[in-house]
Formats: structure tokens, sequence, C-alpha cells
């Protein structure tokens, strides 16, 4: 990686950094446990896009190959809508492979997660959720 | 975050950035003032518009690209907000709550209305002002609050109910609209980090319009039983847009139960 490519990765992480708090009007370490972050891999089946946070759901193979559908939190749909990322969008990839970064729920509850990024099969990275690692 | 994200970033960073050049060209700027304040017939200024809480006039949250001068919610270049002084017994107070409990406490979680002077303090959405000789009308995006404000010059009332937003009486200092706001509902809080208020609380919103794309709002919050003094926010910075006002309903609120699960888990563990 050159210092120009290094030099634009530091200031997109500032830029998205400093783009956290502007949403933060909750906080995301009360609900979701941001040691526990990870990649998810799976089909997008259904799309609940209601206030204060739409939640799609996702079939996702576990490590021993047993499909299991996972709900994922995202930011409001009003914040959504404003960063190109609408219920359009999600209708559309229903039934797609759909990457997702996000974090386990601090009360344990299982197949739920918060997203943070996340791409659909365009391969266009989206914030969909708050920063969490 | 992983290398992935952060090289994801950086080249959707890059698509927005000029070939060679020195500076990025950020694709969400700074807003130029816009022209000189509008006035209304009353030769007031116009406080009129879809106001964004941010320098940009457009939504800047999950959006790559954004210059940080258009990020902050408090007018550039002016000293750092001051913390409020709390008296000791609310200080106490506030510091036996767990992060759980301090959540379990917050308007947005609680899906109750952020209320004044929070409207203005914690919120990341959007609001519309309409406003006429002798009224303002305040439309906020979030959860679909409204509120009037005469400008009439009635005062306060005497006895007044309880409400989300207060009762008000406005008047004009030259350019500044000042609004005296109490009698506030005790569920609403002035910031989201468990600073309460009394039946005491008074507000006082100053809001200035000072070019086309500009509106600051000021509040300054007295409550004796709570603060040892009162408490002055900085200019809140607020920049014109466009676009829709959204429909905000909260009708889907999972996170009130799954806090709460959390809260019993926690006193199970004491």
């Amino acid at each position: 990686m050159n210092a120009r490519i290094t030099g634009a990765a530091a200031i997109a992480l500032t830029v998205l950094v400093c783009s956290s708090p502007v949403v933060a009007h909750h906080s995301f370490a009360a609900e979701w446990d941001s040691t526990k972050c990870r990649e998810f891999t799976g089909t997008l089946t259904k799309l609940d896009w209601q206030n204060p946070h739409p939640y799609f759901y996702m079939d996702i193979k576990d490590a021993d190959g047993k499909v299991e559908n996972w709900s994922f939190q995202a930011y409001s749909p009003v914040t959504l809508r404003r960063n190109g990322t609408d219920r359009q969008v999600f209708l559309d990839n229903i039934g797609k492979e759909v990457w997702v970064r996000g974090c386990l729920a601090r009360n344990e509850k299982v197949h739920a997660a918060a997203a943070g990024t996340l791409k659909f099969s365009d391969g266009v990275l989206r914030q969909v959720g708050q920063l969490q690692d | 975050m992983n290398t992935k994200v952060i090289t994801g970033l950086a080249l959707s960073f890059l698509l927005s950035v000029s070939a060679g050049a020195q500076k990025p060209e950020y694709t969400i700027k700074v807003m130029p003032p816009g022209g000189p304040t509008p006035r209304l017939a009353d030769g007031h200024p116009d406080l009129t518009g879809h106001w964004f809480p941010n320098g940009a006039g457009q939504g800047v949250s999950g959006r790559f690209g954004v210059d940080p001068a258009a990020l902050g919610t408090s007018e550039p270049g002016t000293p750092r907000e001051e913390r409020p002084q709390l008296q000791p017994w609310a200080e106490a107070k506030i510091k036996a709550m767990t992060p759980t409990e301090l959540e379990l406490s917050k308007s947005s979680v609680n899906c109750l209305p952020r209320g004044v002077p929070a409207i203005w303090l914690q919120n990341p959405y959007t609001t519309m002002m309409v406003h006429k000789p002798g009224l303002l009308v305040q439309l906020y995006e979030v959860l679909n609050n409204w509120r009037v404000i005469h400008l009439d010059g009635r005062p306060l009332p005497k006895n007044p109910e309880p409400f989300f937003h207060g009762s008000s009486a406005a008047r004009w200092e030259g350019d500044t609209l000042v609004v005296e706001s109490v009698g506030f509902d005790e569920r609403t809080y002035i910031m989201p980090n468990g600073w309460f208020h009394s039946e005491d609380l008074k507000v006082t919103e100053r809001y200035t319009r000072p070019s086309m794309n500009y509106l600051y709002v000021q509040v300054t919050v007295d409550d004796p039983k709570v603060l040892v003094k009162p408490w002055t926010s900085s200019r809140r910075r607020w920049t014109l847009g466009d676009g829709e006002v959204y429909e905000f309903y909260c009708t889907n609120n999972k996170e009130l139960e799954e806090l709460q699960k959390l809260r019993e888990q926690e006193l199970q563990k004491k």
C-alpha cells in the first residue's frame, strides 16, 4: 500500500469515526458487544422496515453447516434513506448473497446482531449502522 | 475494524478524490453562507426552512467523503461547551446508575419525545420550521413531534401543565428570537447522559439566522434544584437543506425489551 492510499485510508477512517457521534443518540455499547464483532455472509431472506430501526434477516450457515436465520439491526430508516441505502435496495437483494460486519447482543440473544457495514451483490461498501470496531 | 473494511473505505474514499490532487475533494462540503438573512414582512429574520443538525445541509451519517468540518453540531471557532455543574445529590444520583439503567432512561430508547431543550441538544434528525408574523411552528422529524410557539407577546402561564415541550413565551431582542419556557414533563432529560431536571426547570432558547443557510440555537438551562448555576450551550449549528421531512412513527421498538433483559441478567449476577 503506497503512502497516498494509506493517507486516504486514514482520512476515510477519520471521516467515518467522526460521522458516528452524529447519529449516536443512544449508546451502541449499552446494547451491543463491540468485543464480539465479526463478518457474516449469507442469503437475505426478509426486511422489516420500521422505526426506530429496520431489521433485516439472513440465512447463515454455522461452522457445522447448519443454516440459522439471523436478525440484524440497522440505522433508522431516515438515516438509511439519506445515505443511499433505501428500502428498495434491500428488497432488490432478497434471495441474494449479502456480506455484513456486525456485533452480537450483550444480553446474549441468539442469532441477533447489530449491522455496521454491508455489501450487497454489487460489492459497494455501505454503512448501515453505527461503527462498532 | 478489520483490514478488509479499511481497504474498502479507502477505495470508496479515493473515488471522491481527484487524481493527483494534494488535498482531498470532499463530496459533502460545508455550506456557504448562501446570502443575506431572509426577513418577514415585519422586518424580523424569517426562520423558515428545513434544518439539518450539521454544517452540510444534508444527512451525513454513514456517508463517505464528508468534510470533517461539516460534521460538528456547534458553531465553528467558538469555545468548547462547558460541562454543567450539578448539585452533589444530582451528580450522585446519576453516578449510581449502571450503564444499562442509564440507557433505559433515555427518551430515544423509550420512543418518548425528546422534549425541550433536548430536541436541540441530542437530536440527529431534521427540523422544519414554518415562520410567519406572530407564529413559529417547529416540525420535528423524530417521532413526528411538533411545537407551536406564539410570537404575539402572550405571557407564560401561571400554572403550566407539564408538557414535553413546556409552555413558551417569546420576544425579539434585535435579530434574536428569545423563547422562554416552563412546565416540563418529568420524563424529559436535558442530555442523554442521565442529566434530569426538576419541576422548576426554566429553558431559554435564542434563535439567530445570520445568513440564508445558517440557523443557530443556543440554550440556557436554569434549574437551581439540580444545577449549581445556570448552564448555557454552545450555539448549535443547523444548516438549510431540502428533501423530505420523513415519517418517523416509532412502531417497532425492540431495544427496550432487550435492554430490560440485560438489566435483569445484570441484577441476577450481583
